[in-house]
């Protein structure tokens, strides 16, 4: 075997690689080092793990952290299954053939570009209590103070983060969705109608198990996504609880040099916990997949 | 096929019409948001409960063209990023890219997991652990660092768009053609580069909008320095002037809107390019 | 009688002390400079980044266009005005420069706008150049002995902070939509409005980047444990025996406030849109002519107003300082210098042109006649001020202790109600 042969897929490789070790996996690892007080600069270079505990247990940063955790969970599932339903639901409406298909599909397509920061203020505009919405029901005299207009941004559930997420991802994992449907073709569903299966069978043995693999995807980029996301609920969330990824920013910008260590600190525990989470859904969702 | 002629019309046409509906609604609650920015950005003293700003100004965008804005200049950073890293990222991705979709190797599972994992953790982790180092290096406020960082996101999806694409290429064709006496760049020209087109399309166009769309690693590690589109709307965003906001959202989303309607083909229809995703 | 109403309504100078003043020519240099022309020298083809909260948009053309075309002309200095989302982020990139060993003259940021907490934590670091601000020609027009802003927050500026613009906290009301006899003027009567309109009230969570509503707290404290002067310097007791006061006042509020005080506006900005929808009825600001820039942007309806409490309404300066590391010292000084010249000050202050309605730090009894009728004929123009009795409420804020404390704690003792 030459040089070139042997070596071929490891020089392919490494641009690459050099990108994803030097810059992602080096900035891990000294961003883990920093959040266990390791910071040669200012002169301390002793291991411990007291910013985790300050953090998770003391009085003044445990309700923070935990309450942010809840929420940072609750509103990337929400976002996740809201989006991977509805993103399901609309591809299969988009994938029949009718006029006006590639309009239609375009339209559906035209916020996969708006960046985050942009859908966040949009939903505020629409969502607030003074927002677009709350104006036309006033113009119809269904509300007459903004404050009858539900609490819907800035609010203490994430509604408002989750509308979000869930307007900018249903058209992202449903473009994955239509492209595998239309990869597939007609074949497999008329052999099921041939062999008799009715609208749902077609759509639960058919469709379904062709499609899990995207959608599984979609979502779990959704989801690992809306989990460190930082624009969206920085705009649309309140003081408290906030999402981790706020906090450890808020953490990070204070002037006290000692405050980035727990900021460090939560954004290993976010890539920790969304690590195992991603892990936990693939092993389960894969498991699924098999059995059908 | 007798069963299905046999069905009354009239059925047939409703359930069409009841499609069209169902279509119709969910282009309307997708665009709905994106109609707000544009009755904001020309409104004026527009207060609850007026539906329609009563003042129409245009005051918004004069400050946008102004010799004082901060567009032109946010724009131009936007721009020479995302041209920058879209780039480089596939000019980086396409032979990993390439690696993967063509070959099976010892260790490749370990390296595609590699790859795919920027995905999976969160940004701030990593711009927070580059911050101190790019300062010292001289990388931090200025566009080469941000640039660099902005790879980090851009990566998996480029490479994973790639090698989708490879994993349905025939590589014979190069011999083929190299057979015939082409060197390696005319193969590359005239052979590879049009069958992997649709898939370097796709790739550039998530990468670009990814690059274009980032606010926090350009906040982390561009230390107020490199001003781009998303860093002024953020800033623009905490003040209280909505209608310069929504302007200035619009002159953001614009050039977006613009790439995807010339690229919207390769998205959808036959192309397998967006199928890489389903290899995670 | 003009004379007396500029100085009722801005509060800006009690007492008129003629200043020694001083000639630019055999004044001493800022440090590292022989003399002012050496410094004007220097700053000819600089580019000057100034770091500054972008989050107005009327200080942004301002500066831009004001004081940038005034920079180019006059001295050939570029302006690159660097907004910020909030201005700890200039302090946390200097800080971060110094951690990393730039040198001190090639740091990034070389003015910032800048008070309190964050003037704080530079200067305790070391890393703020001066002391400078005697030794700029305009220093002249500033009364520095009584004008009240040597110290920032309790902290001494020791000259290396130059005041340029003077705040007063007022309240904003719809005269549209309440007589001016309706209003509350202590917090005592704040309760009771609050208690019989339900809803109607909010304010600003105290915390970084909104120090509007750490303000609001710091006032509720005067006027529950004896006013300012308890507060002057950081005393722990005071703080242990005033804050749980605060808070078992703030907690009562809660529930008849905006949305049951399950969230607050997170900045002044968001208050003001509360309240020019109609969502809550009053908002408030620093800037001293009140509504009068909120009116003029569209921000606010034109039937705005400003109004003050009969006490205990903290006032305090904007201030501007340069990082020791600033790579461009010499164009930061020209900009310190043109800040307080009284022409720049009084186009500040002008609502109906550029200005941001920012209240000037001169000393008017400096000015020629001339001069001083510019500044008379602006503030007449202005609509939306607060009326200029109501500014003897004002009173110096606290130290900054009690600030970060305040912030540091309403949180977990207001909105977590975990005291």
């Amino acid at each position: 075997m030459g040089f070139w042969e042997r070596w071929r897929i490891p020089i392919m490789l490494a641009p690459t690689m050099a990108v994803i070790i030097l810059l992602f996996i080096g900035g891990l690892t000294y961003g883990t080092l920093v959040s266990l007080g390791w910071q040669p600069i200012i002169g301390r270079t002793e291991i411990s793990l007291q910013a985790y505990q300050n953090i998770i247990f003391s009085e003044q940063y445990a309700s923070v952290f935990w309450q942010g955790l809840l929420l940072t969970i609750w509103v990337s599932f929400a976002s996740t299954f809201l989006s991977a339903v509805l993103a399901l639901a609309t591809a299969l409406l988009l994938r029949r053939s009718f006029f006006g298909k590639r309009l239609a599909t375009f339209l559906y397509q035209l916020n996969l570009p708006v960046p985050h920061v942009v859908a966040a203020i949009g939903i505020l505009f629409l969502f607030s209590q003074s927002g677009l919405i709350s104006r036309a029901g006033a113009q119809i005299g269904i509300f007459g103070y903004p404050s009858d207009f539900p609490v819907l941004v800035r609010d203490k559930y994430g509604i408002g983060i989750i509308l979000s997420f869930v307007w900018k991802e249903v058209p992202f994992v449903g473009v994955i969705v239509l492209a595998v449907l239309q990869s597939l073709g007609v074949d497999y569903e008329d052999l099921a109608r041939s062999l008799g299966a009715n609208r749902w069978q077609r759509f639960r043995y058919v469709i379904l198990p062709l499609v899990m693999p995207g959608l599984l995807s979609g979502s779990i980029l959704v989801f690992a996504f809306t989990f460190g996301s930082f624009e969206v609920p920085a705009i649309l969330g309140v003081r408290f609880p906030r999402t981790l990824t706020v906090t450890a920013v808020r953490f990070f910008r204070n002037p006290d040099l000692n405050a980035r260590t727990e900021g460090m600190a939560i954004s290993i525990i976010i890539s920790i916990i969304v690590f195992f989470l991603v892990l936990g859904y693939m092993w389960l969702s894969r498991r699924t997949i098999r059995q059908d | 096929m007798a069963s299905i002629s046999s069905r009354a019309p009239t059925s047939k046409s409703l359930a069409r019409f009841l499609h069209y509906c169902a279509v119709a609604f969910l282009i309307f609650l997708l665009l709905t948001p994106l109609i707000a920015f544009f009755f904001n950005a020309f409104s004026f003293r527009w207060f609850y409960p007026q539906l329609f700003p009563k003042e129409i100004s245009l005051r918004a965008w004069e400050s946008i063209v102004a010799s004082n804005s901060k567009v032109p200049e946010a724009l131009l950073n936007s721009t020479i990023l995302a041209v920058g890293v879209t780039l480089s990222s596939v000019i980086i991705g396409l032979p990993a890219a390439r690696a993967l979709g063509l070959y099976s190797f010892r260790g490749k599972r370990v390296i595609e997991f590699l790859i795919i994992s920027p995905t999976i953790v969160p940004g701030i982790a990593v711009a927070m652990g580059l911050n101190i180092n790019f300062i010292r290096w001289g990388l931090s406020g200025n566009l080469l660092g941000v640039g660099l960082v902005h790879l980090v996101p851009v990566m998996p999806y480029v490479v994973l768009t790639l090698s989708g694409v490879f994993s349905n290429y025939n590589p014979e064709y190069e011999q083929q053609a190299r057979s015939l006496g082409a060197g390696m760049l005319a193969t590359f020209w005239h052979v590879t580069l049009p069958a992997i087109f649709p898939g370097i399309v796709v790739a550039s166009l998530f990468a670009y909008l990814i690059s274009w769309s980032q606010y926090i690693l350009t906040f982390l590690i561009g230390a107020g320095q490199v001003i781009t589109m998303p860093v002024l709307l953020f800033s623009t965003a905490s003040g209280s002037n909505n209608a310069l906001t929504a302007a200035m959202s619009l002159v953001f989303v614009a050039p977006s809107i613009l790439i995807l309607t010339l690229t919207a083909r390769y998205l959808s229809g036959k192309s397998s390019a967006i199928g890489g995703f389903g290899q995670l | 009688m003009f004379r007396y109403r500029i100085m009722a309504t801005f509060l800006l100078c009690l007492v008129l002390m003629p200043l020694a003043a001083v000639a630019a020519d055999d004044m001493e240099g800022p440090p590292g400079f022989d003399n002012w022309e050496a410094v004007l020298e220097e700053a000819r083809g600089q580019t000057l980044n100034w770091h500054m909260w972008g989050g107005s948009d009327a200080w942004n053309s301002f500066v831009d266009i004001v004081y940038g075309g005034e920079l180019m002309e006059n001295y050939g200095v570029t302006l690159n005005r660097v907004p910020l989302a909030d201005t700890v982020d200039a302090v946390n990139q200097v800080l971060s420069e110094e951690e990393a060993g730039v040198a001190h003259d090639e740091g990034s940021v070389d003015l910032i706008w800048i008070n309190g907490e964050n003037f704080k934590t530079l200067k305790q670091a070391g890393l703020l150049y001066g002391p400078w601000t005697l030794n700029v020609p305009n220093s002249k027009y500033l009364d520095w002995e009584t004008g009240g802003f040597l110290l920032d927050f309790g902290e001494p500026i020791d000259y290396s902070e130059q005041p340029w613009a003077a705040g007063a906290f007022q309240w904003i009301y719809d005269t549209a939509r309440m007589d001016a006899e309706d209003l509350p003027r202590s917090y005592a009567e704040l309760g009771e409005w609050i208690g019989a309109n339900p809803g109607r009230f909010t304010y600003v969570a105290p915390g970084p980047g909104a120090f509007q509503g750490t303000r609001i707290v710091k006032q509720l404290m005067y006027e529950l444990c004896g006013g300012p002067e308890p507060f002057a310097a950081f005393d722990q007791s005071v703080w242990d025996e005033c804050s749980p006061k605060a808070w078992e006042v703030l907690n009562a509020w809660e529930a008849n406030l905006w949305r049951e005080g399950a969230t607050y506006p997170a900045t002044a900005n968001e208050l003001n849109e509360l309240f020019a929808n109609g969502e809550v009825d009053f908002s408030l600001t620093l800037t001293g002519t009140g509504a009068a820039r909120g009116i003029a942007s569209g921000q606010l309806p034109e039937t705005a107003k400003a109004y003050l409490f009969d006490a205990n309404m903290i006032s305090g300066f904007s201030y501007l300082a340069i990082p020791i590391n600033s790579a461009n010292k010499a164009a930061a000084l020209v900009m310190g210098n043109l800040l307080v010249r009284p022409d720049m000050q009084a186009a500040q202050l002008d609502t109906n042109s550029l200005g941001t309605g920012a209240t000037p730090v001169v000393d008017f009894s400096t000015l020629s006649e001339e001069e001083a009728q510019a500044f008379a004929d602006i503030a007449a123009a202005i609509v939306g001020a607060a009326d200029p009795a109501e500014f003897a409420a004002l009173v110096p804020n606290t130290a900054s202790e009690y600030h970060t404390l305040t912030e540091q704690n309403w949180e977990r003792c207001v909105l977590r109600d975990e005291c």
